[in-house]
């Protein structure tokens, strides 16, 4: 892949990854939400090809596919299905109200980028300089966990952790070892599972799917 | 070319970059009102329509509240002298324009925050319920436009290492595959969102409503009447002209005269007028299709736009 | 073939359970293979404590004497839990609580939740260690949940989310290793593989370990339990069934902690012992004062036990911190001993909240003169737990603070000191509420046999390894010498 080609196209899906995370605390729709995160996941599937193609590594591009295929079709179906029991499936008040959650989104990137100075330093490269973009993505889904109130948007945060680390491995390592990247994978794919039944069950015990009920355990 | 020939030319080019911004603006709102009765299904009122209704109200009798002070036929005045002022000095037609390295674009941005604010006061004059209720939902969207803009702005010109418009326009010229990088795409999407915050379109403003729950705009200039009405009209469709032009000329800068002489000019002219011709066919488009914001939903587009500016720069910044 | 072994004991169980319906002869068939772990782990350590270690699975496997050690404490915890397993699940099932159904799944769960537990110690590869621990997050998920109360629901929920956190923060850090190892050598010689990582640690780039550290203890710090990543901890090892709190108090824990202390030995070889002491000090510190403050006001016996052990991990964080032989001697043989009277204390109030029938401190009075051996076993597990002689607690929280000493982090353990005079206090009052009193001339119960027994074995254990050094010395210094600084 030529040098322009390859940079663009590894920035434009980066890129996407880090406003598809910022998108996701300006939607209330817990669908659109969910949708943004499948479109986050094909995304990074496309960074793990993009990188793939560029060092003839067979082993990356089928990562990559893997990766698409649970990230951007198998997650967010899983999560689908929660959404689709809740009657209530807008995020209706969260914590911080939207303009400062995305305000504070930005706050989180410019943190992002100062903090890892000594990665990018460490890999001068045009995948290493978008190292940053992850682990913004991660502080974002951070933030989006604490300041939600519902159960899926608590997930979708979690999601939004793992994919930005997942991003930070493809970027500065071109992936680890092939059966560390599939264990991961398993490992997140098995969390959404978990968290759905968990969701599920909340929602026939406590009759919605607030966490707001969760209370009764505190000191 | 003798230094006065020099002069003269500058002036002749902003002249008719005024005059282009000018009339332009007016059928640009026609294109867009025609564009949309298309798609409503309706013929629609002829395109020069806007340049009638102007010719009508000049002939209109000015009314003016008894309490309004001078402030009141002031503001359409600015309103038009600082659009007039900056289509001068603007790369538009050609990026020589008039005053070298005077269209910086941080001196874009505050002039037509001026227009903004004394069009702000002078609703504020008269003292009616609708100018204040107006003036402050009009200010409200400026106190978060107005951080985007500038952020978006600090995203175009960290590649470029200078604010000046005309550098801008003419690094977009020779380094085309700047324009698809990502930081620009950003830079785009909130350029976009804060232009149709500024003028006062949908989703954020109807410009044909005049109900009071729903006027931002219309409930500033709701008391104009004869002559002022008419330059406020004038005035907002200059600055929608505007920038549009500017958003065209920095996103996709081919066909602006780079040489000076008229056929470059005439080139540049066209090429102008079919790129904001085509830009406004599609904010009409997309306003068919868009219902308006409620109030309190603004800002929240408007802090998204932030973030999206903030990216581009942070993007800019990390990739060179 | 031996760490082969001690992986299929448990795989074999937890099919038995998935495959057969419950019965108790299946469950009994649990214990004996937690039973064989312990066998099998203590023949490992004499393996290797005077020989190299033993390698299996073309070097994935790799059982040096730290893992020894480990092996042999989750053995032993097992061992106690899975036996009480039998008696609280015939217990619920004949309540109606349960279902036979619901009993397997909890029997393949305890068994996976070991199995992910074992591979986790004996892991060559740290990216193994990290899969293998995440699926003790997932396996344990549900076991929290088991009672499908509301309040259990809660718990559950709170453990995965915020364990899920620190556990993407811990493979966070491990990528930056692999990237750090990556500058080293390039592809071709990078692994996640500990003792390559060990011979090249001088090497690698100093701001990248330094950032991947701190996310470690972040990340693996969650799973221990450390302040202030703790909040899931209360809830969840108070909600579950009490012996799967025994089993996470008492070996979960520390298996996060063991991924810790090879993390450190990195750590120390490429920043030196300055900023990861930095690190687990802070930690530490902090969570012995959130766990201090917090006992003062517990209403509940099994949120006291929970707070407990932040206390516990806090002091041991302190004394990895000191990172001498002597220090992680002690850590190790405090891994352990607190392994066993937590494990006891959980199980006893399991027991207690079967007869009781609640786990508030106020409701329960004159536990000692109502049912003697349940009482006395509880109050001599809390007097293990304060460190007390002759309990090995004792033996290992002084020898941790004369470490501290020793290299500088005397007022670090000050401060421990003050901490842990005030949880003495706290416990010992909310004990002698709990246990001492008139009965009001209620009957005198007796605790099965098959319920003190093994907790008794446990505690006589505990003191046993407090006053003889000698089963133990050669395995904890070698143990020790892999990690130390």
């Amino acid at each position: 892949m030529s040098g322009p080609v390859f940079s663009g196209s590894l920035e434009l899906a980066a890129g996407v990854v880090l406003v598809c995370a910022a998108v996701t605390l300006w939607r209330r729709s817990l669908n659109a939400i969910v949708k943004t995160l499948a479109i986050q996941g094909l995304a990074l599937g496309a960074v793990a090809l993009v990188l793939g193609i560029h060092q003839h590594d067979g082993g990356l591009i089928a990562v990559a596919c893997f990766v698409a295929v649970a990230k951007g079709a198998a997650i967010p179906t899983l999560l689908r299905r929660v959404v689709r029991s809740d009657p209530t499936s807008r995020e209706a008040a969260p914590l911080i109200n939207v303009p400062a959650s995305l305000v504070g989104a930005g706050a989180l990137t410019l943190f992002a980028f100062a903090t890892t100075a000594p990665v990018t330093t460490l890999l001068p490269t045009t995948a290493g300089r978008l190292i940053p973009i992850g682990f913004a993505t991660l502080l974002i889904g951070f933030f989006a966990m604490t300041v939600r109130r519902k159960a899926v948007s608590q997930i979708v945060g979690l999601l939004l952790v793992d994919n930005g680390i997942a991003l930070i491995a493809f970027l500065a390592t071109s992936g680890v070892p092939l059966i560390i990247e599939l264990g991961v994978s398993l490992d997140v794919l098995l969390v959404v599972v978990v968290l759905r039944v968990l969701a599920t069950q909340m929602g026939s015990r406590f009759g919605g799917f607030d966490l707001d009920q969760l209370r009764e355990l505190h000191d | 070319m003798s230094a006065s020939g020099a002069v003269v030319t500058s002036v002749a080019v902003g002249f008719v970059q005024v005059l282009v911004i000018g009339i332009g603006g007016l059928l640009l709102v026609g294109l867009m009102r025609k564009v949309r009765s298309h798609l409503e299904g309706r013929v629609g009122p002829p395109i020069h329509q806007p340049m009638l209704d102007l010719r009508k109200l000049f002939t209109k009798e000015r009314v003016r509240p008894d309490h309004a002070s001078w402030i009141f036929p002031a503001g359409p005045v600015v309103l038009v002298a600082t659009v007039v002022l900056l289509a001068a000095i603007s790369p538009l037609l050609t990026i020589h324009p008039p005053i070298k390295h005077g269209a910086d674009f941080f001196v874009v941005v505050f002039v037509l925050l001026i227009g903004s604010v004394v069009l702000a006061l002078a609703a504020l004059d008269p003292g009616t319920p609708f100018g204040g209720m107006g003036a402050s939902r009009a200010m409200t969207i400026a106190a978060l436009t107005e951080p985007a803009l500038l952020v978006a702005i600090l995203a175009l010109s960290i590649p470029a290492r200078t604010s000046d418009l005309s550098s801008l326009v003419r690094i977009g010229l020779i380094h085309p595959q700047l324009i698809a990088s990502p930081g620009r795409i950003l830079a785009l999407g909130a350029f976009v969102v804060v232009i149709l915050a500024e003028s006062g379109r949908l989703p954020i403003d109807n410009p044909s409503t005049h109900l009071e729950l729903t006027m931002i705009h219309e409930a500033m200039v709701l008391e104009y009447a004869g002559s002022d009405l008419a330059l406020v009209t004038l005035g907002e469709a200059m600055r929608l002209s505007f920038l549009v032009a500017l958003l065209v000329n920095l996103f996709a800068p081919w066909g602006v005269a780079t040489r000076p002489g008229a056929p470059a000019l005439v080139i540049g002219l066209v090429a102008l007028a079919g790129k904001v011709a085509l830009t406004g066919m599609a904010i009409a488009t997309f306003e068919v299709f868009t219902a308006k914001l409620r109030l309190f939903r603004v800002p929240e587009l408007l802090a998204g736009g932030f973030v999206l500016a903030v990216f581009a720069s942070l993007t800019a910044l990390v990739v060179r | 073939m031996l760490a082969i072994v001690v992986l299929i004991l448990p795989i074999a169980a937890g099919a038995a359970s998935a495959v057969l319906a419950w019965r108790r002869s299946v469950s009994w068939f649990g214990t004996a293979t937690s039973g064989a772990v312990l066998i099998t782990g203590v023949i490992l350590a004499v393996q290797v404590v005077h020989g190299r270690p033993v390698v299996a699975l073309d070097g994935a496997l790799r059982v040096d004497a730290l893992s020894a050690f480990m092996v042999i404490v989750i053995g032993v915890i097992a061992l106690l839990a899975t036996w009480q397993s039998v008696r609280y699940l015939s217990a619920e099932i004949d309540a109606g609580r349960c279902s036979q159904r619901h009993a397997a799944l909890y029997g393949v769960l305890v068994q996976a939740f070991l199995a992910s537990m074992l591979l986790a110690v004996v892991a060559a590869n740290l990216g193994v260690l990290w899969v293998a621990i995440e699926a003790t997050t997932i396996a344990t998920t549900f076991l929290v949940g088991h009672r499908r109360t509301r309040n259990s629901l809660e718990a559950s929920w709170k453990y995965i989310t915020i364990c899920s956190v620190g556990i993407a923060l811990a493979f966070l850090g491990t990528v930056l290793f692999y990237l750090a190892a990556l500058h080293v050598g390039g592809h071709a010689h990078a692994s996640l593989d500990w003792t390559a990582l060990i011979a090249v640690s001088h090497h690698l780039d100093p701001g990248v370990v330094r950032l991947a550290m701190a996310l470690l203890v972040l990340g693996y710090g969650t799973k221990v339990g450390l302040a202030p990543m703790h909040s899931w901890l209360p809830d969840a090892h108070s909600q579950a069934p009490a012996p799967v709190s025994a089993l996470m108090s008492g070996v979960l824990l520390t298996v996060a902690f063991y991924a810790l202390l090879r993390f450190k030995a990195i750590a120390d070889g490429a920043l030196g012992p300055t900023f990861p002491r930095a690190l687990l000090v802070t930690v530490g510190l902090l969570s012995l004062v959130i766990a201090a403050s917090l006992l003062l006001t517990q209403r509940d016996y099994k949120r006291m036990l929970a707070y407990h052990s932040v206390e516990h991990m806090g002091l041991i964080a302190l004394g990895a911190a000191a990172g001498s032989s002597l220090a992680i001697a002690a850590v190790l043989l405090h891994i352990l001993g607190h392994g066993l009277a937590k494990g006891v204390l959980f199980l006893a109030s399991g027991e207690i909240l079967l007869s009781e029938g609640t786990s508030e401190i106020d409701q329960i009075k004159a536990l000692l003169v109502r049912r003697p051996a349940l009482g006395g076993i509880f109050g001599f597990g809390l007097l293990a737990l304060l460190g007390l002689p002759p309990f090995s607690l004792f033996v290992s929280e002084l020898n941790m603070l004369r470490a501290e000493v020793q290299v500088g982090l005397g007022w670090a353990a000050a401060i421990s000191l003050v901490c842990m005079a005030v949880i003495f206090g706290a416990v010992m009052s909310h004990g002698r509420h709990l246990l001492l009193g008139s009965a009001g001339g209620q009957r005198v119960h007796k605790t099965p046999g098959i319920v003190t027994v093994p907790l008794i074995g446990g505690l006589v254990g505990c003191a046993f390894l407090g006053v003889i050094a000698w089963p133990m010395q050669s395995l904890l210094q070698a143990a020790a010498h892999v990690v130390a600084i």
